[in-house]
């Protein structure tokens, strides 16, 4: 495959055939007193994908920050098309041909498609300076070619919508637009894949493949194995600030990478094993709401009910109905036999409906406070002391034991909530619904964003809740974790229930077809590339 | 593969009842709201008073949208950028009185464009040094400039002077007067537009070139609609506040030499406390409060129904203080109406 490689226009042939496109040499950094990395070394090549591979805290985002130069690093040489580069400023990486896509697409939401994806080739053109008039042309010529590339329209409506009013997947393939656009020679994608369906990464990994052709390297940081296996390439695993390992994802088993990555077995086995005791808890019955239209279910004590969808199914609507945050327009729902009004989130807890939202930062942490503060958030009157003052030294014996309880890993309960991985802090969420004991809890997309070894701790945390007879109802486009949790699965297309599957035994693929109501066309998709 | 992602973009746009698309539209465009709302006004206004539509009166009020206008463009140009500028009235009043006891005392015979030229300089250094000290603290832009508004204001009473400047310097005085065209009523009163309604028009024509057609215009909105990842993609934090807030001290000093040559007086304690009215005008004219947007044309209207319901509400016999109460009203129901945000 290498040797097949289109070289890209912008470079001189013989450059280019000489050197990788990026070697990084024996990288070090540290902050504070913690040593970040350790000295780290590999090639990327031209034209092809990697997968920088590792837990959080491992050090890759270190590593992606020093690539494209928002840090410094204290040692090691960076070299790119040959040539060593000193300091790298983010300008400097863009010119370099270094494009990163963080998390959050770095996209400019009130800015329109158009000036997302081409704006930047004009700012690095002008070195940064803004005393420059604006190109509205080569804008314009810059920003179709690079959309059409990603796959996206081109018309003019399209062209001046603020990115702000485009969904998620959409605004992913704006990213990547971006980064075509700026003729990038390697584009770094950190964490891409998030908050999209299957659907929307197979079609990721066409337009990756599109980039290859071009001679353009795709370096996926991640810490999904599955997508990993999709979409192929090179793994270069990183533990604790070190390279582990570097080879083909092809070749190699997920129990093998997951071991390379955090240094323990793990398997895919099914967590669910006690099955629920039936009696009924949740009835919902001929709910509606903006989104979705007359659903029915019923969830027993102690099941873990799982609700899938596309992202237009309805699925986040109908979660947000059952938590009182977006209440539902028509039908019941009752709970334990009681019916329950649902109209505003401090009914929902009343009920006993504990949520932990899909959006953990924007959604659900108090990002100023500490971890002690976010815990006892919901049980504040429980804890009212003398003259109605928190008391503290109970408040404090709280959020302890759920520290302790959901093995978050912290030494003190005083330090900011920010100061926790996003695995560590997704527990301290749960712990805080569970101090209000809740009858039912919805848990919206429980790992996104949280590394393998935290996956698991929080699946434990979910079977023990749920053998203790907690209700479970958890909203996720994550099958495997669906799979591996569920009692029963609920998928929703097009705001309305599809099917409900009961999970043990169930073939992924059959979910994933019910989901997109295709016929089995997997093969021929595959077959595009 | 083109097609999958096509119509998956297609699908993000559903289809829409014609309400809803109106509605939409309109969020996009506010100021056609705006524009509907001097309409309105007009209307009901010169249908009870025809006198509304009288050249004087329309002149008059031509001539009070001049500084109000300038200032509101530099509110606009902070405001895109995500920041927010109370200094201005003390920046202009600065500049005005120290321009003014300067040319009497020294340069007498001193030519108005450099009078404009030395005032728009001033007032653009001490509007950088607000930008600077905004993005140097790190600290809010509006707390920065309600600081620096005090501090100038307090230095200009304190060791520059108190007293009013009745006699202001001949170039002034008679770029007050200068008339651009004429125009004598069926009664016989000479009304006039003066010249002076062209620095508005230039510095709409410049402040729009700047937002739309430089690289700074872009870079200012970027930055006010998410400044991490406007410094992440590489756009200078630095340079955009020292800039935005110099264009807008810069606005403030030109407004300043207007508003003693219309006036023909300086007074120190003038056009404090007007921030506000100004602020309002731009959000009025479909500017959200929280940075990234905001139009010249926008802010001009909302500059226009400003001055429209403070002038001539009068003419319909409603008493100022109900005046403001209309005000406050258009304001509370354009916050309501632009906060909306059209849904993805």
């Amino acid at each position: 495959m290498p040797d097949s490689v289109t070289i890209k226009g912008r470079q001189s042939p013989a450059a280019a055939s000489a050197s990788p496109f990026l070697e990084v040499r024996n990288l070090h950094k540290r902050f504070g007193g913690v040593q970040a990395l350790k000295g780290v070394s590999f090639v990327i090549e031209r034209g092809r994908t990697y997968h920088l591979m590792g837990e959080n805290g491992c050090g890759k985002s270190t590593l992606i920050k020093i690539i494209s130069g928002a840090q410094q690093a204290d040692g090691g040489e960076l070299i790119i098309e040959g040539q060593r580069v000193e300091s790298l400023d983010p300008i400097g990486a863009l010119s370099a041909g270094i494009e990163t896509v963080y998390q959050d697409l770095s996209l400019l939401p009130n800015l329109s498609v158009a000036e997302n994806v081409a704006l930047s080739g004009q700012l690095v053109a002008a070195k940064g300076r803004l005393a420059r008039r604006l190109d509205r042309k080569a804008l314009h010529r810059t920003a179709v070619k690079a959309l059409s590339a990603a796959g996206l329209p081109t018309d003019a409506y399209f062209l001046a919508t603020p990115v702000e009013e485009l969904p998620i997947a959409t605004r992913q393939l704006v990213a990547i637009a971006r980064a075509i656009a700026s003729d990038a020679g390697l584009v770094i994608m950190d964490e891409p894949t998030t908050a999209l369906t299957r659907r929307e990464v197979d079609n990721l990994v066409r337009v990756v493949r599109g980039l290859h052709d071009n001679g353009v390297s795709v370096l996926f940081v991640t810490h999904k194995l599955d997508e990993c296996k999709a979409i192929g390439g090179t793994a270069i695993i990183l533990r604790d600030g070190q390279k582990i390992t570097e080879c083909d994802v092809a070749e190699q088993s997920k129990a093998q990478l997951g071991f390379w990555m955090t240094g323990r077995q793990l398997d895919d086995k099914r967590y669910r094993e006690t099955p629920h005791t039936g009696e009924r808890r949740l009835a919902v019955d001929g709910l509606s709401a903006r989104g979705f239209e007359d659903v029915s279910f019923e969830v027993a004590r102690g099941e873990v009910f799982g609700i899938t969808g596309l992202l237009d199914s309805g699925r986040n609507e109908l979660a947000l109905a059952l938590v009182g945050i977006g209440p539902a327009r028509r039908g019941h729902v009752s709970l334990d036999g009681t019916p329950v009004a649902l109209t505003s989130p401090a009914k929902a807890i009343q009920a006993g409906i504990g949520y932990v939202p899909e959006d953990r930062l924007s959604e659900g942490l108090f990002l100023e406070k500490s971890i002690r503060e976010n815990i006892i958030m919901a049980v504040l009157d429980r804890l009212r002391g003398p003259f109605g003052l928190l008391d503290g030294r109970r408040a404090s014996a709280l959020a302890q034991k759920t520290v302790d309880d959901l093995q978050v890993a912290t030494p003190d309960i005083n330090l900011p909530i920010t100061s926790l991985s996003g695995g560590n802090a997704q527990r301290v969420l749960i712990g805080r619904w569970l101090t209000i004991s809740p009858r039912l809890l919805v848990l919206h997309g429980p790992t996104v964003g949280v590394d393998v070894g935290s996956k698991d701790t929080i699946f434990r945390i979910i079977q023990k809740l749920a053998n203790e007879g907690m209700s479970v109802i958890v909203i996720s486009d994550d099958l495997p974790e669906l799979l591996q949790n569920c009692d029963r699965i609920m998928v929703m297309r097009k705001g309305r229930i599809d099917q409900v599957f009961a999970a043990e035994g169930l073939e992924e693929d059959v979910l994933y077809r019910a989901m997109t109501a295709v016929s089995p066309v997997a093969d021929q998709r595959r077959g595009v590339a | 593969m083109t097609d999958i992602a096509a119509d998956q973009a297609a699908n993000s746009m559903p289809t829409e009842s014609g309400i809803n698309r109106f509605a939409r539209w309109l969020v996009r465009h506010p100021p056609v709201v705006t524009a509907a709302l001097i309409a309105l006004v007009c209307l009901v206004v010169g249908t009870i008073n025809p006198d509304f539509w009288q050249m004087s009166n329309l002149f008059d009020m031509a001539r009070s949208t001049v500084v109000r206008g300038l200032f509101a463009l530099g509110v606009l140009v902070v405001l895109a950028s995500g920041g927010l500028d109370v200094s201005f009235t003390a920046i202009a009043a600065f500049v005005m009185y120290v321009m003014t006891m300067l040319v009497t005392n020294y340069v007498p015979d001193l030519p108005i464009l450099v009078i404009l030229l030395v005032a728009a300089l001033g007032g653009a250094l001490l509007g950088a040094m607000n930008g600077l000290l905004v993005s140097t603290l790190k600290a809010p832009s509006l707390i920065v400039t309600i600081g620096t508004q005090y501090v100038i204001r307090g230095f200009l009473l304190t060791f520059i002077g108190t007293a009013l400047f009745m006699n202001i310097p001949n170039a002034m005085d008679a770029f007050g007067k200068w008339a651009l065209f004429q125009h004598t009523g069926a009664n016989g009163a000479v009304s006039t537009m003066p010249v002076y309604v062209l620095v508005l028009a230039l510095a709409i024509i410049v402040t729009w070139f700047m937002l739309n057609r430089t690289l700074m215009g872009r870079a200012i909105y970027a930055v006010g609609g998410n400044a991490g990842i406007a410094e992440r993609l590489g756009y200078s934090l630095r340079r955009v506040h020292i800039f935005v807030f110099a264009y807008a001290g810069l606005l403030a000093g030109i407004a300043g030499i207007m508003h003693v040559s219309s006036n023909r007086l300086a007074n120190p304690f003038d056009l404090a406390g007007s921030e506000l009215e100004v602020i309002a005008a731009v959000i009025l004219g479909g500017a959200r409060i929280t940075g990234g947007s905001g139009t010249v044309l926008g802010t001009m209207l909302g500059v226009v129904l400003i001055t429209l319901v403070s002038n001539v509400l009068i003419l319909v016999g409603i008493p100022s203080t109900s005046q403001l109460a209309i005000l406050g009203l258009f304001i509370v129901g354009a916050g309501a109406l632009f906060s909306i945000k059209p849904r993805g």
